[in-house]
């Protein structure tokens, strides 16, 4: 910590530190598995490893090796081993290390997690949080930089929470470990160093509730989990060139809090929604749908929006880099927009 | 099926070895390989060790973002190229296999400007390091997601048994991959069809840093085989001649129409998963030097010795030649510059989608 962070952090008892994502996510788990012993977490190199983006370093010497379970390399078996156990009294907390592998846990968590309440006639209950990444730029290539949070947004009966800062981080997950449905729980793999003040104990931030990371007049830059950074850059610089934007960060995908959403638009009649995953049929699409729907004859320009390229992603930092928006891209478009030519 | 003219039991209690720690040979069969060809496995493996080494080093200097170590693993390696018809048969890699690749014939330029992602890389800077394929020599990409290269393996081998050909395919992977429900998937089709194809598992003993006993409750991989219908094989990985003698029965079994094998080679990997591990936290340092006191390369050094077809001085220049072929790649590699970016839009699909056409053109305007 600076002099600066430590004397901000003396001023301001209840928001006392600056931490980073990963450890906001460790503290909201170590936290809730203090006061829960059902409260477990299994995964790949969970244990003594603390995952390899170290953000469970310290749980397993704290809760032993039955509370925090290294597996096999199976992630549909832990997954469905994890709908198991939540069925019948524990909250399992997997983690899936990158989110590419939903694409090997999709049979358990959506035809299995996602129906097992609808289909018992609500008798049994999967009350399960899978952590898992999104996010490229971390030169991994087309098969560990996938953002797949559409995929899972797109069924019933899963909760889907994207957090883009350390604080939303802990409060939404330890929400998510109380919630009594399965919950699919997105970190942005390049955000896991990002610093940002928490405070200290126990504080949940509910679903459904959006936050406006930073209230504006002219545009409004709807942004989830990875791209809420690159639209507060692109607000900044908008700024300095008299454009006043406002940063709508929706924090779960469903729930999906329209309200806000639609009075962002409605106040500033121009909008740019912006996601990490693809665009086409993405989750961009619904939330330009849901604000067009809402806002419609308050805007001043078709709802636009942005996502990653439609390419897998390459591994070339000169490729990667360009395939997923980036806070100049959004300064242009919205420029653009306001211009009438977007 | 048991052949006649076979060496080897599957299913042995102990790890198959045909050279002693010193280097004797040790089987109870004739040694029918050449001096050449023994001199080449031997070269071979010092061009894969001395990749990986400099890989490391490129990696810790940023040139590279990921390398994965495979020290240790090079006799298993050598073993399983050498069975191989090199371009003629089908390989399914893994990303540990550094020395296998080079030993086929992939171009040293090709594996480093691979794992840089230059032009001068063949998948045109599109694939994680460590995951280098080749049309020309039949080798498929390695799959960054565990195991998912196991059934297109199977299919491979399948496809080659219903067009007649006489190709065999080798699909190698670590011990956690065998946990994978597409491992199993895999290896029972290619048991139940009598596919021709080894399954070589290169077992180390860890998944980054989950141990052997954790993955899974048997205390071996080959004896899953028997459930699978196929012969398993029990092998010391760090006995390249074994490797490659066992290796070798499987191979011409599978060609000549007698189905799949299982092939498990003990071996150990001296470095960290990969250069972001830490592996200190989870594995003994005497353990780790136990297992270099075993290396692969020193032992197929004591066994040419012995034998009259090694000495300092060929050591010497076999070391030179090998650091200048390594020099010489990476200057070519890093000489081919970047790739192009409109490179990027194409082979999405066959023909460039119009979204793309558009992306594109709004890119470079
Ligand atoms: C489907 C999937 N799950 C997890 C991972 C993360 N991961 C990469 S390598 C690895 C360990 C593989 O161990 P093993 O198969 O024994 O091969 P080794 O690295 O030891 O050679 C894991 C868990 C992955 N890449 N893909
Ligand atoms: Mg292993």
């Amino acid at each position: 910590m600076s002099t600066l962070e430590a004397l901000v952090a003396a001023a301001r008892p209840e928001a006392a530190r600056v931490i980073t994502f990963s450890q906001a996510v460790r503290e909201a788990l170590a936290e809730e598995m203090r006061r829960d012993e059902r409260v477990f977490v299994i995964g790949e190199d969970v244990a003594e490893a603390g995952t390899p983006f170290k953000v469970l370093s310290g749980l397993v010497e704290e809760f032993g090796p039955g509370r925090v379970i290294d597996t096999p390399i199976s992630e549909a078996g832990f997954t469905g081993l994890a709908v198991g156990a939540a069925m019948t009294g524990m909250r399992p907390v997997v983690d899936l290390m990158f989110g590419d592998f939903l694409t090997l846990v999709m049979d358990q968590l959506v035809n299995q997690a996602a129906k097992t309440h609808y289909m018992s006639g609500g008798k049994l209950r999967v009350p399960l949080v899978l952590r898992t990444t999104l996010g490229a730029t971390r030169r991994s290539a087309a098969q560990h930089s996938q953002s797949l949070q559409a995929w899972v947004s797109h069924v019933p009966g899963l909760i889907v929470v994207t957090p883009s800062t350390p604080y939303d981080a802990k409060g939404l997950l330890k929400t998510a470990i109380r919630n009594d449905n399965p919950v699919v729980f997105f970190e942005d793999k390049m955000g896991y160093t990002d610093k940002g003040e928490v405070p200290e104990g126990d504080y949940a931030i509910p679903f459904g509730v959006a936050d406006v990371k930073r209230p504006g007049e002219h545009v409004t830059l709807v942004a989830t989990s990875s791209m809420v950074q690159v639209a507060l850059k692109a607000a900044d610089e908008l700024a300095r060139q008299g454009v006043s934007a406002e940063v709508v960060d929706p924090r779960t995908l469903f729930p999906l809090d329209k309200e806000t959403l639609v009075a962002s638009a409605k106040k500033t009649g121009h909008v740019i929604v912006i996601d990490e995953g693809y665009e086409r049929y993405g989750v961009t699409a619904e939330l330009a749908a849901v604000i067009a729907d809402g806002a419609f004859y308050h805007l001043d320009a078709p709802v636009k929006r942005l996502g990653a390229m439609d390419v897998p992603v390459p591994f070339a930092p000169t490729l990667e880099d360009v395939t997923v928006p980036t806070p100049e891209v959004v300064v242009a478009l919205t420029k653009r927009l306001l211009a009438g030519e977007a | 099926m048991i052949l006649e003219s076979q060496l080897f039991q599957p299913f042995t209690d102990e790890p198959i070895a045909v050279t002693s720690e010193s280097g004797e040979w040790i089987a109870p069969f004739e040694l029918d390989l050449g001096p050449d060809e023994l001199r080449r496995m031997y070269q071979d493996m010092l061009l894969g060790r001395a990749v990986d080494e400099r890989m490391g080093r490129l990696q810790r200097q940023g040139k590279v973002s990921f390398a994965a170590p495979s020290g240790g693993h090079e006799g298993a390696q050598v073993g399983i190229a050498h069975a191989m018809r090199a371009g003629h048969d089908w390989l399914f890699p893994y990303y540990r296999d550094v020395t296998l690749p080079l030993a086929i014939g992939v171009p040293v330029v090709e594996f480093v400007a691979q794992a840089m992602g230059t032009a001068a890389d063949p998948s045109r800077a599109r694939q994680m390091p460590y995951h280098p394929s080749s049309k020309a020599l039949n080798i498929f990409s390695a799959a960054s997601p565990i195991a998912s290269h196991i059934p297109p393996a199977a299919g491979c081998a399948i496809s080659m048994k219903l067009r007649g050909t006489d190709q065999v395919t080798v699909c190698t992977f670590g011990d956690g991959s065998t946990s994978e429900g597409d491992w199993h998937a895999g290896v029972n089709f290619a048991g139940a069809q009598g596919a021709p194809i080894v399954f070589a598992c290169q077992n180390n003993r860890y998944a980054i840093s989950v141990g052997f006993e954790k993955q899974t409750g048997s205390d071996s991989i080959y004896t899953k085989a028997h459930a699978y219908g196929m012969p398993g094989y029990f092998v010391d990985g760090m006995d390249a001649l074994a490797s490659y003698y066992v290796m070798r029965e499987a191979v011409q079994r599978a060609r000549d129409g007698f189905g799949p094998a299982l092939v498990e080679l003990l071996v150990y990997r001296y470095g960290g998963h990969s250069t972001a591990d830490d592996d200190s936290r989870y594995r003994p340092r005497a353990e780790v030097e136990a297992w270099r006191k075993r290396d692969p390369i020193a032992r197929l050094r004591r066994f040419l010795t012995r034998k009259g077809l090694w000495d300092e001085a060929a050591e010497r220049e076999a070391e030179a030649v090998v650091k200048a072929q390594v020099d010489d790649a990476i200057a070519q590699a890093q000489a081919a510059g970047d790739v192009a970016l409109e490179t990027m839009f194409e082979d999405v699909l066959a023909e460039v989608p119009e979204r793309l056409v558009k992306q594109r053109s709004e890119l470079l305007g």
